[in-house]
């Protein structure tokens, strides 16, 4: 018996062949066709009369994703009051993602007029050329460009006598600690350790089991190691400084973080673990917000290091400070205290997200107008992204006079900049992974951030 | 309607005179493919001889990005990593799978529903799956930290020991490849005549028997299909690997895929990623060649 798909294919090759007819399109058909071409000719044409700002954009971070959001659309719509022929285009990405995606498209040709860049990476960026100077955009005067300068951040703007970025705020980090704690193992809540001996001694105090099962259930300090380059920036690189070490030489343009202060920060740091056993062990693995963040606020951490600047928000949403955020005169602290990392001066790391104009920008006199709109002083205190300000005649306000506010600003005034190498993502991945190895492997401090440091050197030195 | 046949040879001798014909009808598409799967993989190539400077002035530099890779300690870690992930995602699931694959395909109650549900895990984004399974390994609450911690007496922080973040790993690869497996191999077990069974078993044969000399050559074709697909996901899995563990702790679970990853998007060293892609691409071929070889071997 013949299949009847047989049968039919049979018929269509003995049929006499039918005049062709013409295909019907529904009329749906040809509204898709329309949208389509028109969408494709939209893309295609460039867009004179708008501006295009690339932000950062992190949907997860609840609350401060809402008033960045608020923020970025006062200022879009304060920029179309002072220019409202022109148009702003926003264009969002991931924090981590917004400096290569800026390389990549200048390398492609896609143009950018305004974006937020990390000041980590503006030595890569002047090495790839994708963001113009900034001076003659702006035309400051000196007493303009001082507002600014007290922020050692502004070095990093600064590459080759170039202004690449300009800051829009200062993130800084500081050692959190519950007052709570501190009371019930007889410690004074106003009296936060000074030195790391002392913070050690403290931590070991605050290290409890409270139930009695022989695990511990409070650790007296969390420090972060995982698997990114907050390891480096936040919990190796203070300690580096401390020890009068640095991880990269400008000069010789090699890594260095091996030298003998390296190894001190890496056994003080493995002995949190170990030693005196006041740290966890998942410290090891999870994002930063886990280990400091959230375990500060749901109390398995007594002393958090490395507190940003950027979590003030979420200490007085907790109700742990008070008139904190925004900033008032009344600002006070109640569960929650602040100090100093208890490292030297000049051992705080100080970032923040600068503003750039892409190399590309069809616009670079409008973008720098529409930087300065961005650098409003009063709106950027409105921006979590922002941070604390940068501007120096703001710090002189009454509500950045309370104490809680003075240690942020102490913090900011005396850190320091990520070292300006090209090749920063991998100089702190390759301490990130060299720390890592030694934590979870056991392996000998001194030997293993030598062949880091040599692998690393071996692939980057000399830039 | 008078029927008429062609024989084959006609229907050869009159298509011979279309070819040129037919050849034009090719065109488009086999300059398409040409244009989007070719040209790339030539360009990467091309990139993978070459070294660009961050201020973009790029060199010719032969195969020493090649020698780079294939001297360093990491790189040849990067490569054992990738082929345990492969082996263990295969070996563990591929039988699991069979075992499902005979339960749906059996005629019991509920087994509509459980084919339903049995692709939750391939639907859910692999991005959300790897947070999931990070929070259930998570040391403090996380049920799969406790229940080890159960069996074994010891707090174990399964993402900061080498150990058990590779285990994760291919445990959520599993997890995600089974039912993908699972279906594909019910679809070629119910094409397999009932009869055949009921002859093997009145031939005598008991379960295991009746899986190698009919389960297993009759799906044999859907077999290959899985193992290949299954060996390119996993070798190309970048972005679970990158949720769960970002490669660490140290490079303890860094794969090939993620170094790529990590050198073209983090470091943006699209030449040194563009080789570590040639390589992987590599190792994917002789995946084929190899399941194609042994196929054709047992067909033989």
């Amino acid at each position: 018996m013949n299949h009847p798909l047989a049968c039919r294919r049979t018929a269509r090759l003995t049929a006499t062949a039918p005049a062709p007819s013409i295909v019907r399109l529904r009329p749906w058909s040809y509204l898709v066709a329309l949208i389509l071409t028109a969408s494709f000719c939209s893309c295609t044409q460039p867009k004179h009369d708008r501006l295009r700002f690339t932000h950062v954009f992190d949907a997860l971070a609840g609350p401060q994703h809402a008033l960045n959001v608020e923020w970025v659309n006062n200022r879009v719509a304060a920029f179309r009051k002072l220019a409202p022929q022109i148009g702003v285009d926003l264009e969002q990405c991931k924090w981590d993602a917004i400096d290569t995606k800026c390389m990549a498209d200048f390398r492609s040709g896609i143009a950018h007029d305004v974006v937020m860049s990390s000041p980590q990476l503006l030595a890569k960026h002047n090495l790839v050329g994708d963001l113009i100077d900034l001076q003659p955009l702006l035309n400051w005067k000196r007493e303009e460009e001082s507002e600014f300068s007290w922020n050692p951040m502004w070095q990093t703007c600064r590459l080759d006598g170039k202004l690449l970025g300009m800051p829009m705020g200062a993130h800084t980090r500081v050692c959190v600690y519950n007052k709570e704690m501190f009371r019930q193992v007889g410690l004074d809540p106003e009296q936060p350790p000074r030195t790391l001996q002392e913070l050690v001694d403290y931590a070991r105090k605050l290290t409890r089991d409270l139930d009695g099962d022989g695990k511990t259930d409070v650790w007296g300090l969390g420090v972060y190691f995982g698997p990114s380059r907050a390891t480096f920036e936040i919990s190796f690189s203070p300690l580096l400084w401390h020890f009068g070490g640095k991880a990269w030489d400008e000069e010789t343009k090699q890594a260095t973080f091996a030298c003998e202060a390296g190894v001190k920060a890496v056994e003080f740091l493995r002995d949190l673990i170990y030693k005196y056993k006041v740290t966890p062990r998942w410290a090891l693995s999870g994002t930063y917000d886990d280990v400091i963040l959230r375990s500060f606020l749901n109390e398995k951490i007594a002393i958090g290091w490395g507190w940003g600047s950027y979590w003030i928000q979420a200490l007085e949403d907790a109700g742990w400070i008070d008139g904190c955020s925004p900033p008032t005169t009344e600002a006070r602290t109640l569960r929650a205290g602040i100090f100093l990392t208890p490292t030297s001066t000049h051992s705080q790391f100080v970032n923040s997200w600068t503003l750039s104009v892409h190399t590309l920008t069809a616009w670079p006199d409008i973008s720098g107008q529409f930087i300065q709109v961005l650098l409003e002083p009063n709106d950027l205190l409105k921006s979590p992204d922002a941070g604390l300000p940068s501007q120096l005649s703001v710090w002189q306000r009454p509500e950045f006079q309370t104490p809680f506010f003075q240690v942020w600003f102490e913090a900011i005034k005396t850190g320091r900049p990520m070292p300006p190498t090209g090749h920063f993502e991998e100089l702190a991945q390759s301490v990130s992974t060299a720390l890592q190895e030694i934590m979870v492997k056991n392996t000998p401090a001194t030997t293993t951030l030598q062949k880091f440091q040599q692998d690393y050197n071996n692939r980057y030195a000399g830039e | 309607m008078p029927k008429r046949s062609y024989s084959n040879t006609a229907m050869v001798r009159s298509l011979r005179g279309s070819e040129p014909i037919a050849y034009a009808f090719l065109a488009p598409t086999l300059l398409l493919i040409a244009f989007f799967l070719i040209s790339p993989m030539l360009s990467g190539l091309f990139m993978s001889f070459n070294k660009t400077s961050l201020s973009g002035l790029t060199r010719f530099v032969g195969l020493r990005n090649y020698q780079f890779l294939l001297s360093e300690e990491r790189f040849l870690s990067n490569l054992q990593l990738s082929l345990l992930y492969v082996v263990c995602n295969l070996g563990i699931s591929l039988p699991l799978a069979y075992v499902s694959a005979s339960l749906l395909t059996r005629k019991m109650r509920g087994t509509v529903f459980f084919r339903s549900i049995f692709l939750l895990p391939w639907i859910v984004a692999p991005v959300v799956s790897s947070l999931l399974f990070r929070s259930m390994v998570d040391p403090a609450f996380g049920p799969l930290g406790m229940l080890l911690e159960k069996i074994t007496g010891q707090q174990h922080v399964m993402l900061a020991e080498p150990f058990w973040a590779m285990a994760t790993i291919i445990f959520h690869s599993i997890w995600r490849s089974l039912p993908f497996m699972t279906l594909f191999l019910a679809a070629g077990m119910a094409m397999i005549p009932r009869e055949f069974y009921e002859a093997a078993k009145v031939d005598g044969a008991g379960p295991w028997k009746q899986f190698c000399t009919l389960t297993l050559p009759l799906t044999k074709i859907h077999l290959l299909i899985v193992l290949l697909t299954i060996t390119l996901w996993t070798l190309q899995d970048a972005e679970t690997v990158y949720a769960l563990t970002e490669g660490g702790p140290g490079y303890s679970t860094e794969v090939m895929a993620l170094r790529l990853f990590k050198e073209s998007f983090i470091n943006f060293d699209l030449n040194r990623g563009a080789t570590l892609g040639i390589l992987l691409l590599l190792v994917g071929l002789a995946f084929m060649i190899s399941y194609a070889r042994i196929t054709a071997k047992e067909q033989d």
